[in-house]
C-alpha cells in the first residue's frame, strides 16, 4: 500500500482557508447583529421579517450553488476525456457545490416554514413556489445519493453529471414561479429590472447577509472539495492494496525445486 | 409561539444545521488525513498528485 506521504501532500487549511473562515465568521456575526437587533421591524410582517435575512440569502446560494454544479458538470462531460484526470476535478466540485446547495436549499425551507406560520399562520401551502423548492431538495438529494453508488468512478460521474444538468431546469422554474402562476408566496425581494420591495436599512441588511452567506457557502465548498478528493486516494489505495494482496495469493507457491537448476 | 420566538428557532436552527455541516466536514477531513497517514489535520492533494508518486 503506497503512503500518501509519498506524494506532493499539502494541508486543507491552506492561510487562504484560515482567512476565508475567519472572514466567513466575522462576517456572519456582523450579519446577526444587523439583522437581529439593528434593522427594524417591518410594518407589516412585525419581528418576522428577521427571518427573511436568511431564508432570500439562502435560497440564493443555492441557486448559485447548483449553478456551479451544472456548469462542472457540462464541463465534466465536454472535456474530461481530454485531460489525464478525466476531468475528475470537474466532478469533486459539482459534488461539493450540491452538497452545500442541499444543505441551503434545506435551510430556505425551514426558515420559509417558520417565517410563514407567522406571516400565513400555516407552516406548508402545495402552491406552485413552495412545492417546486421541495422537488429542488429532492431531486438535489437523488443527486447526491447517486454520487455514492458503487461504481467505477468516471462512469458515476457521468451519470451523476447528466442528472445534475437534468435537476438544474428546475432552477429558472422554482425561481419565476411566483411570476408564472399565483402563488401564496410574495414575489422577488430583489429582482434584476424591477424595483425592489423592500428599502432602506432592510435592504443593505438583506445585501450584506447576501455577501457574508456567500463567504460561508464559498469556504464549506472549498472544504468538501479537498475531502472529496481525500476521499477518492483512499479508496485507490484500498484499492491498490486489495488487488495486490489478490495477486499474490494468486500465484503458484514456489518448492524447493523451482531452484535445482 | 410569538414572532420573537419563532426569528430565534429559525435562526438557532440554521446556525445549528450549517456548523453541523461543517464540523462533519472537518472531522471527515481529519480522519481520513490520519487514515492515509498524512497528519493530524484534514489534508488536501493537488490534482496531479493521485497518479504522481514523488
Amino acid at each position: 500500500m503506497t503512503s500518501a506521504k509519498g506524494r506532493s501532500v499539502k494541508m486543507t487549511a491552506t492561510p487562504f482557508t484560515r482567512a476565508l473562515g475567519f472572514l466567513a465568521l466575522a462576517a456572519v456575526a456582523v450579519m446577526a447583529l444587523l439583522g437581529l437587533v439593528v434593522s427594524p421591524p417591518d410594518v407589516v410582517q412585525g419581528e418576522a421579517v428577521r427571518m427573511l435575512y436568511l431564508h432570500v440569502p439562502a435560497i440564493w446560494i443555492a441557486y448559485g450553488s447548483f449553478a456551479v454544479t451544472s456548469v462542472s458538470s457540462l464541463l465534466f462531460l465536454r472535456r474530461g476525456k481530454r485531460r489525464e484526470d478525466k476531468g475528475r476535478h470537474y466532478d469533486r466540485l459539482g459534488g461539493a457545490a450540491a452538497e452545500v446547495g442541499v444543505l441551503f436549499t434545506g435551510v430556505t425551507l425551514i426558515t420559509g416554514m417558520l417565517w410563514g406560520k407567522v406571516t400565513w399562520g400555516t407552516y406548508w401551502q402545495w402552491d406552485a413556489r413552495l412545492t417546486t423548492t421541495v422537488l429542488l431538495f429532492v431531486t438535489y438529494l437523488g443527486y447526491l445519493a447517486l454520487r455514492r453508488l458503487p461504481a467505477d468512478p468516471v462512469v458515476r460521474g457521468r451519470r451523476a453529471a447528466i442528472m445534475a444538468l437534468i435537476s438544474f431546469i428546475n432552477v429558472p422554474i422554482v425561481h419565476y414561479s411566483v411570476d408564472w402562476w399565483r402563488t401564496l408566496h410574495q414575489k422577488a425581494s430583489l429582482s434584476v429590472g424591477r424595483r425592489p420591495e423592500i428599502t432602506g436599512e432592510m435592504y443593505w441588511t438583506l445585501l450584506y447577509s447576501a455577501v457574508a452567506v456567500t463567504f460561508v457557502a464559498v469556504w464549506l465548498v472549498t472544504h468538501r472539495y479537498r475531502v472529496i478528493r481525500l476521499e477518492e486516494i483512499r479508496d485507490e489505495e484500498m484499492l491498490t492494496a486489495l488487488i495486490s494482496q489478490r495477486v499474490s495469493q494468486d500465484l503458484p507457491p514456489v518448492s524447493d525445486g523451482d531452484f535445482d537448476e | 409561539m410569538s414572532e420573537v420566538a419563532t426569528v430565534a428557532v429559525g435562526w438557532g436552527v440554521t446556525a445549528v444545521a450549517v456548523a453541523s455541516y461543517a464540523l462533519w466536514v472537518l472531522l471527515r477531513g481529519r480522519t481520513i488525513g490520519q487514515e492515509l497517514d498524512i497528519g493530524g489535520s484534514s489534508s488536501m492533494l493537488s490534482d496531479k498528485d493521485s497518479t504522481t508518486d514523488q
